[in-house]
């Protein structure tokens, strides 16, 4: 009962109580049809939101893998009359069989790339449909594709076959749910909005699409083998761009990361489809100027307009946080973090230039200097986010250099940003509990909330838990990134300019949060301008200007050392001067 | 002698695909959106200029500047409903929205016109003359000059001109141009008006040489997305040297062996190029960051 109360439960429910009932009433062959269309083209939808909407990649391949699965079971089962078992296990196997040939160059390029290289994959293909007339038909095709018939019962159409795809359909529903459920659905959410955040706490988005873009293709091969099995015929059309352009729509108009929004989609586009038939094959007009609208008016859909609606008229209560359970670190590495003549230049600017550094397991090391000294590009190169262009990086005795870095994430790194990136609309406790993900190895997602918990009191955010992101203030925002870093069980913590945006009373809370933690064997550096924030927690110092350390040591020499005098208070001999006390 | 009239024939295609990918890199530079409507529009403009023929019967040179005005109000349509409510979002959005305009376009054409395909008149009247044996038509040259004189225009338009710095300030960062002053609206507005105009241009010499359908536009806007990845995402003259390659490449490739394997090998060679350099044979304009 509760399950109906909560977000859009009961008007989704209703509406599939009232369209059962309606297809039951009104039965007429005509309409079954539409809705086994529908049904078909629902677990089409369903793949296309893996790789559009949770990864997040426009691709525009959905149309031919849903039109080589049409063309695998048309061929096979008219030419070679195998039963369905075996056209259908094909009809899978094809389009993922041509997602992982061609997942290597088109996974890792940006969208805009990703999108044309799936086109042009598309256009081969429909290419090869047309003129391979021995096999495949040419432009005409192949009639007389057998009906279903499942271990010698068929299944004719009308009813029968309607109960089938929309069987197929849920099954393909639950597979969905059980994949991006929990923890792993907002690392999705994570990867999608923020591929920088995500890789920090250790998440391979290739490897994530990678695996997105195989189930899209498997669901669109499924969805061509029942669209052949109720059309009886196979032709060009199954591969020509209005099915890609129809699966987009779909997707788009019910919402591209609710699995019901694949349902709404299907059914409305179909049937939208009927009630522009007078406008013959320019109904695709209707599915153009729906799309904009969509995009434009609602980019969240249908489904996800209608949470929105209930979230703002019928707020729910946040349920109460969890019971907090704690949380074990990695163990301390026997060697630090040994940096040898690191050199990083952009251009003309020697961003780093000659940097030598060694970190002790569980010490704590702050690094200032004034702006643009080459801070947070330390950061980035220990952390596999640049690379860089001469020099050697060891961490617990291994060299890190040319790791990524959601590699070096799950190898025990972590850090936080300059500027907080979290996901807004997820509570507290959920961007902390994305940390727990481990490469899908994680804890379960009451026992990963659990741990959330645990380290969100320990950084003093407890108040913030069930509070979405965009709501919390700077300070709070901090310790959640804090949290969410630590929740990836690092052993080595970088943390970006954390002071930055905070008021006095909150730096020195958070001084005091920082030094807690490291009591726990963490390595931490710190990178901030500010001298007496750091000068609370470090252990050792050190003064970065124009790429070059110029002065370190513990925090009396450093303070007292000419070099960062005259860093900070400027003075004839700077930077020139300071170079040369390096030297 | 075959030879030379084949490549005669695919500079002439090339200077064609390059007119649609000048729309296409104009639009990218000034807002960072790939405007996937962009050979929808050059269809649009054949038809326009079709339909425009239909009733003047007059030289295309005179239709061009009417063909080129109706589109720039068609660019600015464009821009108003697909592009500015959303400028804030994803450039993945206005892909989309772009994809329907192109539908939208695409299917009213068809609706309206119907799907024959139509033909506008020749740039000026006149038969085809010989040099030296060659059949060279006169459409063919005007396409030439005509893409070579806007692609100068464009690139003295963005390099030397104050309008184009203040474009290129709006693709790199729109607040920080709102902050300088520059009409960033007016100015996105602008960009689109004038790549659909360039689009017009393209559409009525390309109805002449090679008839436009309403369902060309796909065809037209994958070659030009091609044309500016070979070229390097958002170079002008890289995408002008896209067109060349892939348009002589598609024509001495189809004239020796066929079209269909003509084009298999050309996006064959574009997903190796992809693989290989990411960036586009002469790097992109500007390096994206991880």
């Amino acid at each position: 009962m509760a399950w109906l109360l909560r977000g859009v439960n009961l008007p989704l429910s209703a509406a599939a109580a009232v369209l059962i009932l309606w297809s039951l009433v009104s039965s007429d062959s005509y309409s079954l049809r539409l809705l086994t269309t529908a049904g078909v083209f629902a677990i089409a939808v369903l793949g296309y939101q893996f790789i559009f909407g949770y990864a997040g990649a426009l691709s525009l391949a959905q149309g031919t893998f849903f039109g080589i699965g049409a063309y695998t079971t048309g061929i096979i089962g008219s030419q070679l009359g195998w039963g369905f078992e075996a056209t259908f296990a094909l009809s899978l196997a094809f389009p993922v069989l041509l997602a992982i040939l061609v997942a290597a160059p088109v996974l890792r390029l940006d969208s805009h790339y990703f999108a044309l290289a799936t086109l042009g994959i598309g256009q081969v293909v429909l290419l090869i449909a047309i003129n391979w007339q021995s096999v495949t038909g040419g432009a005409n095709g192949i009639p007389g594709v057998p009906g279903i018939s499942v271990f010698a019962i068929d299944v004719p159409r009308g009813w029968p076959l309607l109960m089938f795809v929309w069987g197929l359909a849920i099954l393909a529903a639950t597979i969905a749910w059980l994949a991006i459920r929990g923890i792993t659905g907002h690392a999705f959410a994570l990867m999608r909005s923020d591929p920088l955040a995500a890789m920090a706490v250790g998440i391979d988005i290739r490897r994530l699409r990678f695996k997105a873009f195989l189930i899209s293709a498997l669901l669109a091969g499924a969805a061509g083998a029942l669209h052949v099995h109720t059309n009886r015929v196979i032709s060009p059309d199954a591969l020509e761009f209005h099915i890609m352009v129809a699966i987009l729509a779909m997707t788009v108009v019910g919402g591209r990361t609710h699995i019901a929004g694949a349902f709404v989609g299907a059914l409305l586009l179909t049937h939208l489809a009927e009630w522009f038939r007078f406008l013959e094959h320019y109904y695709l007009l209707a599915y153009g100027i729906l799309l904009l609208l969509m995009v434009v008016a609602a980019p969240w859909g249908l489904v996800g307009t209608a949470e929105r609606l209930r979230e703002r008229l019928l707020p729910e209560r946040a349920p109460p946080p969890p019971q907090p359970s704690p949380i074990r670190l990695a163990a301390k590495p026997v060697s630090g973090l040994e940096i040898r003549g690191l050199k990083k230049r952009f251009g003309g600017v020697r961003a780093l230039d000659g940097i030598d550094l060694e970190v002790q397991p569980g010490e704590i090391l702050g690094v200032f200097g004034p702006n643009g000294c080459g801070k947070t590009t330390l950061i980035n190169i220990v952390t596999g986010l640049e690379a860089a262009d001469e020099g050697e990086i060891r961490w617990a005795g291994r060299p890190i250099d040319g790791v990524t870095t959601d590699a070096s994430a799950r190898a025990g790194i972590t850090r936080t940003f300059q500027k907080t990136r979290l996901l807004e609309d997820l509570t507290a406790l959920d961007n902390v509990a994305v940390g727990r993900w481990e490469g899908g190895k994680g804890p379960r997602v009451g026992v990963a909330r659990q741990q959330a918990m645990g380290l969100l009191n320990e950084l003093d955010a407890t108040d913030a838990a069930m509070i979405p992101a965009r709501n919390l203030p700077q300070g709070v925002r901090r310790r959640v990134e804090i949290a969410r870093a630590l929740a990836a069980r690092p052993s080595l913590l970088l943390l970006d300019e954390p002071a930055t945006g905070l008021n006095e009373g909150e730096r020195q809370a958070l001084a005091e949060t920082i030094e807690r933690i490291a009591q726990q064997g963490l390595t931490l550096v710190v990178v901030d301008h500010d001298f007496a924030f750091l000068s609370e927690f470090a252990h050792r110092m050190v003064c970065l200007d124009h790429g070059t350390i110029v002065a370190a040591g513990t925090l009396e020499e450093v303070q007292h050392h000419p070099a960062v005098k005259s860093v900070f208070l400027g003075g004839p001999s700077s930077p020139k001067g300071a170079r040369e006390l390096n030297d | 002698m075959l030879f030379i009239q084949l490549a005669l024939n695919g500079l002439a295609l090339g200077a064609a695909y390059a007119l649609v990918a000048l729309g296409f890199v104009l639009i990218l530079n000034a807002t960072r959106a790939v405007n996937f409507a962009q050979g929808d529009l050059v269809v649009t403009g054949g038809f326009i200029g079709a339909a425009l023929a239909s009733q003047l019967p007059v030289p295309g040179f005179v239709l061009l500047p009417f063909v080129m005005a109706a589109m720039a109000g068609v660019g600015l349509c464009v821009s108003a409903l697909a592009y500015w409510p959303i400028r804030s979002r994803p450039p993945v959005s206005v892909f989309i929205t772009t994809i329907a305009v192109g539908i939208i376009l695409q299917n009213g054409l068809n609706g309206v016109f119907g799907p024959e395909p139509r033909t506008a008149p020749a740039l000026l009247p006149g038969a085809n003359f010989e040099i030296l044996g060659l059949a060279i038509s006169r459409q063919s040259l005007a396409i030439i000059c005509v893409a070579a004189l806007l692609i100068a225009g464009q690139l003295y338009l963005t390099n030397h001109t104050q309008v184009g710095r203040a474009m290129r300030a709006t693709a790199q960062d729109r607040d920080m141009a709102a902050a300088l002053g520059i009409p960033v609206a007016r100015m996105v507005a602008l960009t689109f008006a004038a790549a659909a105009a360039l689009a017009g241009v393209a559409g009525l010499l390309l109805a002449n040489q090679f008839f436009v359908t309403p369902t060309d536009g796909t065809n037209f806007i994958i070659k030009a997305y091609i044309a500016v990845v070979i070229g390097g995402w958002g170079r002008i003259g890289g995408a002008l040297a896209g067109a060349m390659l892939i348009a002589l490449f598609e024509t001495l490739v189809s004239a020796w062996i066929d079209y269909t394997v003509a084009t298999g090998l050309l996006y064959a060679a574009v997903l190796t190029i992809l693989f290989v350099r990411p960036s586009g044979i002469f790097g992109e304009v500007e390096g994206r960051r991880a």
